[in-house]
């Protein structure tokens, strides 16, 4: 509307003054047109300042609510304060076994299978493609967590820090230590997994045993901080980096799963 | 009523001595409304309670309590009663024929006029409407044109059915609007073509085609009297649009430019206000009646009323006009650097006034003419920046209602940006602005702005963040952005609905919070 489209090398609409202009009958002078039809009835009936402002108020209020913003949420509301209210109850959901929180019902569906299902992770180990991209609409699914994650950042526009990079938190050293490590470890977890998706033909019981306790590793929080929060404040929020991604654990081993935390 | 016959007790309350009770009651009621009322007090239709030629002394204090009090089925049986009474009165003839059709319309009109919900669908479906027809008559007595075309005016008050239900009588009472009828009833015409003409565009074209305009543009040549504030009032009513062909009508009427300069400079404030609002819609619909006005000088008429005035209802329209012709006419614009030192300052000073002001309006229309002065050259940004407006702008960012919030939003943006000359280059940021704004304090409020439910908000936030963080000096723009949880502000994004704010988001947290954020320090 306003602002031109000044886009440069980030694809970014950076700010560009222009003039702006509304029609006579356009919803911005509504509040001015309201006010100009109180006023002059103020005279006729008698009303006091205090009454105009009254209904004023009134009328304002049931006019310019706020609709949510939510593609396919019908809500109007009356206040910024009920909006964020709204918003926490119908357009967050929370997930029973780990407590996170998240913006629909869908990403919290899809948390839920990738880190509480256990057939999610055997049809996993069997090759199909499992790991939906989270943007909705698109429908591609992939392999792995990590190839979603490339197709999250080339195809959708992602930072290529979400999720990997703590920010605020750490402390220098920290961040230094976690970056060390990240780079030999992902590396070895990529091999694991893609080996093991090549190699997963017959379920036999061993495996099966394997792949329940490694989605044992995958539930709820573990000591290290380690992800980008979305949204909702400090700690809570969309972590969809399983822990077997970061630790390092043998993931074929029938021994007694780790530590459930 | 208190009624010296003045020109300027026309409107003045139902008073009486008596009816304080009556009048408590009355604003009680009136507070409490039904969705019903509330939205007939906001809509641009009058009701008539005081008679344009200064009020009756007969109605005086017994009529009124005896009419508030009534109950509506009451009510509704007399008006019936009345309209028999009319019917009967019209058809017959002989003797003293003509004082029973004033008293039965007189009857008609009190009951019109006196109660809280007019029985107006009594008074239809009765079949009033042909018999005013009947009594607009040419030749009537002023006495019976009067209180027929009383009665129309308050029947066009109601419901968008009961004002379509003057059609039949719009000819007539355009005929009487002539300059050979009387004061009072031409005024009491305008009126109801006024009530008419607000109902809806249909209405407006109608009257148009049968030829409103002209007559009713001459009403106010005059330099005073309430018929020019009825008539101004029912003018802009008749070319508010959207459609502006009624203004191009206008503006070609002969002299009519001029008696709206007349009247913004000299007029009481009661008149100006009705000749404003015609000017709020010519300054938006005619192009030809702009640079008129503008040749004529009307910038520096509105800044004056601007700052002279304490009246709510009249500082609305004129800072409309102001900003109207500020974001329609580079010509305007042009004024405002080039006019003398006065105006100049004036402009700026009478907009810093209204941001001062109490009323949400006038804070937030301010802002829009500021915005739009600030869109203009670097003299009008360096303008504003350097005038006692600035200090009001960034409190206002912080502390008022979320839609002044947005105007100051792009006050503050625009004066950081020079406009960008091709459509693709990056517009340049002024940073001596950039800085000095953001030292104010107003990054909090934008990034406020990001959270914000409304698209076009959230948009304007992340555009400023990104000038902050491109342009203030020594790559301070992250941190700052950080320390205001401007971070946390743009993850919200990450799965909005809305793909374009989720690309700037991401794009700004890629480019600006990427991995080696943080690491050198």
């Amino acid at each position: 509307m306003a602002m031109g489209m000044a886009v440069g090398e980030l694809g970014f609409p950076y700010w560009n003054p222009l003039r702006r202009r509304f029609p006579p009958d356009s919803p911005f002078f509504a509040s001015g047109n309201v006010e100009r039809e109180l006023l002059a009835k103020q005279v006729a009936l008698d009303f006091t300042e205090d009454e105009i402002t009254n209904l004023q108020t009134i009328v304002e209020t049931e006019s310019r609510r706020i609709s949510c913003p939510i593609v396919g949420c019908p809500e109007r509301l009356k206040s910024l304060d009920n909006f964020e209210d709204h918003y926490k109850t119908r357009h967050t959901a929370s997930c029973s076994v780990c407590s996170r929180v998240y913006p629909t019902s869908r990403l919290l569906s899809i948390h839920i299978s990738e880190a509480h299902d256990s057939f999610f992770q055997a049809k996993v180990a069997r090759g199909y493609d499992m790991y939906e991209c989270l943007v909705e609409g698109c429908g591609l699914k992939f392999k792995s967590y990590k190839a979603r994650h490339r197709h999250l950042i080339d195809k959708h526009k992602f930072p290529t820090t979400f999720e990997f990079f703590k920010r605020t938190q750490l402390s220098k050293k920290r961040r230094e230590k976690l970056q060390r490590q990240r780079v030999p470890k992902l590396k070895h977890e990529e091999d694991k997994e893609e080996a093991s998706s090549d190699a997963m033909e017959v379920e036999d019981k061993a495996s099966l045993d394997g792949l329940v306790s490694a989605l044992s590793t995958l539930t709820t929080s573990d000591t290290t901080p380690s992800n980008v929060s979305f949204g909702r404040r400090h700690g809570r929020g969309l972590t969809f980096v399983p822990r077997s991604v970061h630790r390092e654990k043998p993931t074929n081993s029938s021994s007694t799963p780790g530590s459930k935390t | 009523m208190a009624d010296d016959g003045s020109a300027s007790n026309r409107r003045d309350p139902i008073k009486s001595s008596v009816g304080n009770v009556a009048g408590q009651r009355r604003r009680q009621q009136a507070v409490t409304v039904a969705k019903e009322r509330r939205e007939s007090l906001v809509r641009a239709k009058r009701l008539c309670r005081v008679g344009t030629n200064g009020g009756d002394d007969e109605d005086a204090f017994v009529e009124n309590e005896m009419m508030i009090d009534e109950e509506q089925p009451v009510l509704e049986a007399q008006t019936v009663k009345a309209v028999e009474e009319l019917k009967s009165a019209v058809q017959s003839q002989g003797k003293g024929v003509m004082q029973k059709r004033v008293t039965a319309l007189r009857e008609l009109r009190r009951l019109l006029s006196k109660s809280e919900f007019p029985p107006i669908d009594a008074a239809l479906s009765a079949g009033a409407i042909p018999l005013l027809v009947q009594c607009l008559s040419f030749g009537s007595p002023d006495e019976q044109l009067l209180e027929s075309a009383w009665c129309l005016t308050n029947i066009a008050a109601g419901k968008p059915e009961e004002t379509k239900a003057l059609l039949p009588a719009l000819p007539l009472l355009v005929a009487h609007l002539g300059e050979k009828s009387s004061a009072p009833v031409a005024e009491q015409c305008a009126w109801a073509i006024g009530n008419v003409a607000g109902e809806g565009e249909e209405l407006r074209n109608v009257l148009l085609s049968q030829g409103a305009l002209p007559p009713l543009a001459r009403m106010i040549f005059p330099d005073k009297g309430s018929t020019v504030r009825t008539a101004a009032w029912a003018l802009s009513n008749l070319i508010k649009g959207p459609e502006s062909k009624a203004a191009a009508q206008l503006v070609r009427v002969d002299g009519i430019v001029d008696a709206i300069l007349r009247h913004l400079k000299k007029t009481d404030e009661e008149i100006a206000t009705e000749i404003a609002w015609i000017v709020v819609y010519l300054s938006a619909l005619s192009d030809i009646a702009t640079s008129m006005l503008l040749k004529g000088g009307i910038l520096q008429l509105l800044v004056e009323r601007l700052a002279t005035s304490d009246s709510l209802q009249l500082l609305i329209p004129v800072l409309r006009s102001l900003g109207n012709f500020v974001s329609v006419d580079p010509k305007a614009m042009l004024t405002i650097l080039v006019g003398g030192q006065n105006t100049e300052e004036n402009i700026i000073n009478v907009l810093a006034k209204c941001l001062r002001s109490e009323h949400r309006v006038l804070k937030k229309e301010a802002a829009w003419v500021l915005s739009n002065i600030a869109a203009g050259s670097i003299e009008h940004k360096r303008m504003i920046h350097s005038s006692e407006a600035m200090p009001l702008l960034l409190r206002l960012l912080s502390t008022s209602p979320f839609d002044i919030k947005k105007e100051v939003a792009y006050v503050l943006g625009n004066l950081c940006v020079e406009s960008a000359e091709g459509g693709d280059a990056r517009p340049r940021i002024i940073q001596e602005h950039l800085v000095s704004i953001v030292s104010g304090g107003c990054l909090r409020g934008f990034i406020d702005l990001v959270r914000s439910p409304d698209i076009e908000a959230a948009r304007l936030g992340l555009q400023f963040i990104e000038l902050v963080l491109r342009g203030m000096p020594n790559g301070e723009g992250s941190k700052l952005v950080e320390g205001e949880d401007g971070i946390d502000a743009m993850e919200r994004f990450q799965f909005h609905e809305n793909e374009e704010l989720r690309v700037m988001a991401n794009s700004l947290v890629d480019k600006y919070f990427g991995e080696d954020y943080g690491i050198d320090e």
